[in-house]
This record gives C-alpha cells, structure tokens and sequence, in this order.
C-alpha cells in the first residue's frame, strides 16, 4: 500500500499486477429482465353457460423452492372482469397496481362505460407487447375472463409477447400441456356453450388443478377460484384440493430414490 | 381602445371576479351560425344552418364527424373547431385502438373542457372562440353535450348556440317533453323546426343550407352517426314543410301528426 | 374599492403598498358568486353538499355532477368559476395517483389538501397566469383498517418481527377548504360560496367539535343548510346534490360515493317541510308548488 488515497483497499499492484478495468465495462447493451424471478404456475379458465370460470393454485416459487404459499394469482377487475396471472410475481404486483389506477378512473365517470374484459385483454395485450418490443417484458402468460361487449362470457390470454389466443377453456404454464387435453375431453370441440353448467366447469377445473398439483412441481394444493357470471365475481381465494389419491405414483419408475 | 383596464388577456380577473377574455370569446360564438341538438332515449340529433361567403362559394361545414359513435356541431371561429376536432379524432381513434371501445362521450367532453379552460388561466393563450354540441352514444346512451369557451361543459336535453339561437331555444323548452316520446324522424323534425325558428323574413331552409347529423341506438343495437346534406336533406325538408302547412291548417304550432 | 385605478390590480402577483394581492382578491370574488357548497365533518364519516343553480332548462336534469371523486376515498365540491374547478379536481386526481405510484396506498386527506393548498398558491406566484376562481371543499376518511398495499398478493406474517400490530388504529373522517390564495385550513364544517354566510351560521349551530352528530344527519342537516342557504337566491331554480363517505364499517365502507337516492330524498323532503315551517309570513304551500319554486 502506498499513501495514495485512491490505492487504499487495492490489492497492491506490485503483488498482483494492476487492476484489469476491462472486468468493470459499464457500456454495452443494456439489459432489462431475461428471466423470470418468483413465479406462478398454471391459470385454467373455462366458459360455461353464462359466465365464466377460473382458478390458479396459491403457489409463487422461487426457481424450484416453493417461497410463499399464500399468493392470490386471481385478481379482480371492477365487479364484472378478473385476470388470473401466471409467471413472474413481481411484474403480476405492477400490472396489479396498473389495474388499480385503471379502476380508480374507470370510475371517474358515471356508471355505465366500465371497461369490460375484453376491453381490458385487448389493453393488456398492447401493454405486453409494447414492452416486449422495448425488450423489457413483463414476465406473465394471463387469463381475462368476464364479458365483452354484447354481454356474451368472455376468456382470453395474453402473453409476455403480447401474443393473444382464444378459446372456450384455456390454461397457461404447465397447464396449456396437462389440462387442456382434460377439458378437451370434457368439453369437445364444438359443443354449445349452453350445455356447459357452471357446475360442470367448477368441476372441470377442480379436477385439472388436482392432476396439475399430481404432476407439476412446481404446484400446491391450496389455490383459488372464481365465477363470473351476471350476477358479479364470487371468488374464493383459500381453498384446498380435496379427494388426492397418490396411488398411481406408485406405478411411476425410472427417477428418485427408487431402487428397483 | 379597451372598455377597461381588465379585459387585455385572460390571465386578469376584474374586480368582479369576471373575466372579460373569457367573455368575449363567448361572443365569438354567437356570431357564428346557428346549430341546434337535441337527444331522446334513443338517438342524439344535431341541425345546423350553413353559411357561405358570397352567392358562389360553398357552405362552410357545420356538422363534424369524430367518429362513427359521435359528431360535433359548431358555431363560431371554424379553424378553433377544427383544432378540437382533430384533437377528438385523435382521442377517440386511441381509445378504439388501446382498449377497443368507442371512447365515452362525457370522457371526450371533459378533455377539451379541460384543455380550454387551460386557455383562460395561462398568459400568452387566448380562449377557443368556438362553441360545440357534441353529440354522440355510449354505453350509457345518448347524450348531448354543450362546448363553452370558458371550458365550461353541460350535458343537455336540447340546446342551440349561435346567432339568434334564443329563438330554437324557446322553440326546444316548449316542446322539450315532447322529445322522450320521439321516434329518430319525428326528434329530427323538431330539430329542424328549431332551427327555422331562427331564420330571418327572407331566409328559408334549403337542401344547401342545411344540415342534419343523426346517432343513436336502435333496439339495443348501435346505430353509426349518419349525416345529411345537400339532396339528402330534401326529403326531411319536405316532410318539414309538410308539418308545418298541416299545423298551420289546424292554426296550431303543434306539428305532431 | 380602493383598488381600482390604482394599478396594482391589474397584474397577479404584484403586491399593493400595502402588501394585498388584488387579483386574488378578485378571484375570491368570482367564489362569492358561485352556487353555495358545505362540507359537514361527522363522528363516522364526511357529508358535501352543493347547490346547483339551474341556469336553463335545457340542461340535462341530475346529469352534471359537481362533486368529484379522487382516489377513492377523497370527494371534492368547489363554489366559483366550474371550469377551474374541474382542473382543480384533475390535479387532485394526479396527486393522488402519483401518491399511489409512490407509496403504494391511497393518499391521506391531510396530505392532499396539503399538496392542493401549495398547488393554487403556486398560481398566486406569477403574471404569467391567474389564481383559480374557486373555493374548494376536500372531504374524505382516511382508513383506520389496515389497507393491503397496492399489489400485495400475501398476507405475510401474521406475528413476530414484520408482523401486524394487534388493534392498531389510525385515520378517520378529514375535511379541508382551500382558498383562491392557497390557504387552506381544517374544519368541522365548511361553507363557501353565496349562501356562505347563512350557511356559517348553521353550520355553528350544530356544535360539530362536540363530534356528536352522525353521518346520517349530517346529511340531513346538509341538505337543510343548502336550502336554508338558498332563501338568498330565492328567484333562481337549483338543484341539490349530495355526496359522503363512511369509514370501512360505515354505509360507504370508506368509499366516496352519491347519498343513496332513499335517504337523499328523505333528507331533501325534510328540508323542504323546514322551510315551511319557517316562513310563517307565506302560506302553507302544497308539495307541488314548492317543487316548482
């Protein structure tokens, strides 16, 4: 060391050569989120006759360890629009806060020209895609459910991409490869709305999350649902996967402990 | 050369707490021909009598459209209107684009409230001195809105701005629990009869005067903005004539058959 | 008025010899002519309250709202010039979003009045622009709950180091007037506007610091004061409009919403039987006639 201020605390040149500056480069590209953080898994949505159904487990992870198990993946929208959000927690927490601001103008004006969901997917969509072209998304894959314009039940998805996709029953994640195969068989292509009941759909989605939890680890078994129909959202936010059988884990070889 | 010290600009209040600027530009308004609208449960309706220069000149627009949903109609500085017109255009065309609805009308109404009222708080500005009906459906309906210089902006029943608009304005209180009842043709009738009413001895509504802009909802069902002029009005302007020899026949105002 | 052709009245910002701001003081003037608005602070909840004077018939009956909603916890009701008021209710709208963006919770009203008062003072400052032409009343109840942060998705720890304080409580009812100047003070009960001086008057009368009257009452003593108030202006139709909001138990469950038509209408009809009763030099008047007064 010698009496240079800007020497204290260096490792001494004569020793270890001088300090490569080249380790401490601040140009270049800039980069913004290349991967998502704490995540949520899964959203599973379906539409039945009147409404529209949609649950998420209760999960956030953080890479392979399960960090909070309380998380609400569903979040509401007025009282006629939710959006269920898979994928980075903390850019689900700002599109959140976007919603909030969106709701606290809605109502500005006077009952009547509410947003509705498919006002809202189209909004959220651009709100992806705008940042994916900054190269700087927003690390989700979401569900909106509710009602478009002509009153008719809604259900769409959105992605980090601002890629959008519509169907009948959707799910994100691990979801899009485990479940819709399930509501697929439920609900063949082609059958009517009409003939899906809301309880069908509840169902529907119980037994998708109970196979998800069976299959994706990175799932759990407590998760929210909710119903839009008409009438408003009833969601329920604490709910636990009920009837398990792990029999079948049984029969599953090749991985683990197992010796045989 | 001022009527007082108090009326250079916008950004000095009297000691009457008045803004002369403001005042003024409120007079603009009444200079400009007159334009009349009116709106029922079902549609929103707006009249409007068009000026020219000289005997060879064309009309100067009255009616503008904003967007399939909505129109203004004007009175007063043309260019001022123009510049909010485009201002909504802009608006209602990024609403459709970001969220994929027709932008609602009281939403509109307040931002070019907002930005004229800009005009009479900050020196260097001068008031719009221009005055518009802003008509148009939403989800909520159909609604009429009056545009005032000052930034001043109220959702009407009927209105009528422009020159000798006192007179359409009698004509709409008198009838004004007529419209509810209104069908689209009858609402555009009483529009028209209004807008007659403000004509002097030698003036007559003609299919080059005039001009008719209607929206609305029909049976649940959005109704795009449609607009009349020139040949198009002659048949509106023959039921008119019409009404009114029937009423004059029965030696009544009222026109309703 | 001394202050006329003096010429210090005729720019913002220039002080008179003897230190006054005239062109505020004019615009104070433009508030003295405005329909008459109140605030009534309550034990549970805030109460505004304006007299809208109908100055055609065209205009759309019960379609022009004069008191705003901010955030969603704060109403504003303003007496002046409407146009200012709107921008007045538009920058309360920004404070209070920015607010969110900062603190991840909805602004106290203390706080927005605050950042309102600094607002209209700043347009006292400079020649370049004139002092709002509005006396506005800023009325809201700030969560005594425990509010989520905006974005929480968890509810955290329940005990322990991070954890919640049992039976915490804060917030509570706020009611704020700012002035053409900037000034602005807290109140029990605010008037402004024509009817101000009888309305100060009745206001005094309720005893409002005992913090004895509930939010329902208010409410009827608001629409009794606006019609008191409107004996000024007698000639002139008007409409009476109402808003309040509630702490989270409370009828609003802290939101800042219309009086419901039920109760308005109770509240109104009782105003309007007052009135009778006061005026012994008229006839007793049929409901018909005094809704056509």
């Amino acid at each position: 060391m010698n009496h240079f201020p800007e020497a204290w605390g260096r490792p001494r040149n004569d020793v270890y050569g001088a300090y490569d500056h080249s380790y401490l480069q601040t140009t270049g590209p800039k980069a913004h989120t290349s991967s998502p953080a704490v995540t949520g898994t899964s959203v599973v949505g379906v539409k039945f006759n009147g409404g529209v159904a949609i649950a998420t487990d209760n999960l956030a992870s953080y890479g392979s360890l399960a960090r909070f198990s309380d998380v609400k993946r569903l979040r509401t929208f007025g009282d006629k629009a939710i959006v269920g959000f898979g994928g980075d927690v903390s850019d689900m927490q700002y599109l959140d806060r976007l919603l909030a601001s969106m709701d606290i103008n809605e109502n500005y004006s006077p009952r009547g020209n509410m947003l509705n969901a498919k006002n809202l997917h189209t909004y959220l969509a651009k709100v992806f895609y705008k940042r994916r072209s900054e190269f700087n998304p927003l690390w989700n894959h979401v569900l909106v459910a509710g009602f478009d314009g002509e009153g008719e039940p809604f259900l769409s998805s959105a992605d980090l991409l601002g890629t959008t996709f519509s169907a009948p029953h959707l799910a994100t994640g691990f979801g899009a490869h485990l479940a819709v195969p399930i509501l697929r068989r439920k609900f063949p292509e082609g059958m009517p709305l009409e003939e899906i009941s809301q309880e069908d759909a509840v169902q529907a989605l119980k037994d998708c999350l109970k196979v998800l939890f069976y299959r994706d680890a990175r799932s759990i078994d407590k998760y929210s649902i909710a119903v839009v129909t008409k009438d408003g959202i009833d969601l329920k936010e604490d709910e636990q996967i009920q009837g398990q059988s792990w029999a079948f884990a049984e029969r599953i070889k090749g991985y683990g402990a197992q010796t045989v | 050369m001022f009527r007082n010290n108090y009326d250079n600009d916008a950004v000095t209040f009297s000691p009457q707490g008045r803004i002369f600027q403001v005042e003024y530009a409120q007079e603009a308004v009444k200079q400009g021909s007159v334009v009349v609208g009116l709106v029922n449960k079902t549609h929103a309706v707006l009249v409007g009598l068009k000026r020219n220069a000289e005997e060879l000149s064309s009309y100067q627009k009255k009616i503008i459209e904003i967007d399939s949903h909505m129109a203004i109609a004007i009175a007063g500085l043309a260019s001022d209107a123009r510049v909010l017109s485009n201002f909504m255009k802009q608006q209602s065309l990024g609403s459709k684009m970001t969220y994929g609805r027709p932008i609602p009308l009281d939403r509109i109404v307040s931002q070019i409230g907002d930005r004229a009222q800009t005009n009479t708080q900050h020196y260097g500005k001068r008031p719009y001195g221009v005055g518009l009906l802003v008509a148009g459906v939403d989800e909520a309906g159909p609604h009429l809105f009056e545009f005032q210089p000052s930034g001043l902006t109220q959702e009407m029943a009927a209105c009528a701005i422009g020159a000798r608009s006192q007179m359409a304005r009698t004509y709409l209180e008198r009838n004004l629990d007529k419209f509810d009842g209104c069908s689209r043709d009858e609402l555009i009738q009483h529009g028209l009869s209004a807008l007659k009413e403000t004509l002097s001895q030698d003036k007559e509504l003609t299919v080059d005067n005039t001009s008719v802009g209607v929206v609305g909802v029909t049976n649940g069902k959005k109704e795009s903005f449609k607009l009349y002029e020139g040949q198009d009005t002659a048949a509106l302007l023959e039921v008119l004539e019409q009404r009114e020899s029937a009423g004059a026949e029965a030696e009544s105002m009222e026109v309703d058959s | 008025m001394t202050s006329i052709g003096t010429g210090y009245d005729l720019s913002n910002s220039v002080f008179s010899p003897d230190g006054r701001n005239f062109q505020v003081e004019y615009a104070v003037k433009a508030v003295e002519n405005g329909g008459t608005a109140i605030g009534i602070r309550c034990k549970d909840g805030v109460v505004l309250a304006v007299e809208k004077i109908v100055t055609s018939k065209l205009l759309k009956a019960g379609a022009n709202k004069r008191i705003a909603s901010v955030d969603r916890h704060v109403g504003i009701v303003s007496a002046g010039l409407v146009p200012d008021g709107r921008h007045f209710v538009s920058r309360a709208r920004d404070e209070a979003s920015s607010w969110r963006s900062t603190y991840k919770g909805p602004i106290p009203t203390s706080a927005l009045a605050n950042r309102l008062g600094g607002y209209v003072q700043a347009y006292t400052l400079y020649s370049s622009v004139r002092p709002f032409g509005i006396t506005a009343i800023v009325g809201g109840w700030d969560s005594e709950a425990e509010l989520p942060v905006d974005g929480q998705v968890g509810t955290g720890p329940k005990s322990g180091s991070g954890g919640k304080v049992e039976g915490a409580k804060a917030g509570g009812p706020g009611l704020y007037m700012i002035e053409p100047s900037g000034l602005y003070w807290g109140y029990y009960g605010a008037a402004t506007g024509k009817g101000r001086q009888t309305a100060k008057a009745e206001l005094e009368k309720l005893d409002l610091s005992a913090g004895n009257l509930s939010l329902v009452d208010g409410v009827k003593e608001a629409a009794r004061i606006i019609y008191v108030a409107h004996e000024d202006s007698k000639d002139k139709d008007f409409e009476l409009e109402m808003t309040w909001i509630s702490s989270v138990d409370g009828p609003t469950k802290g939101r800042h919403e219309e009086v419901p038509k039920e109760l308005f209408d109770e509240a109104e009809k009782a105003a309007k039987q007052s009135m009778v009763g006061d005026d012994e030099e008229e006839e007793e008047k049929t409901q018909g006639e005094q809704m056509e007064e």
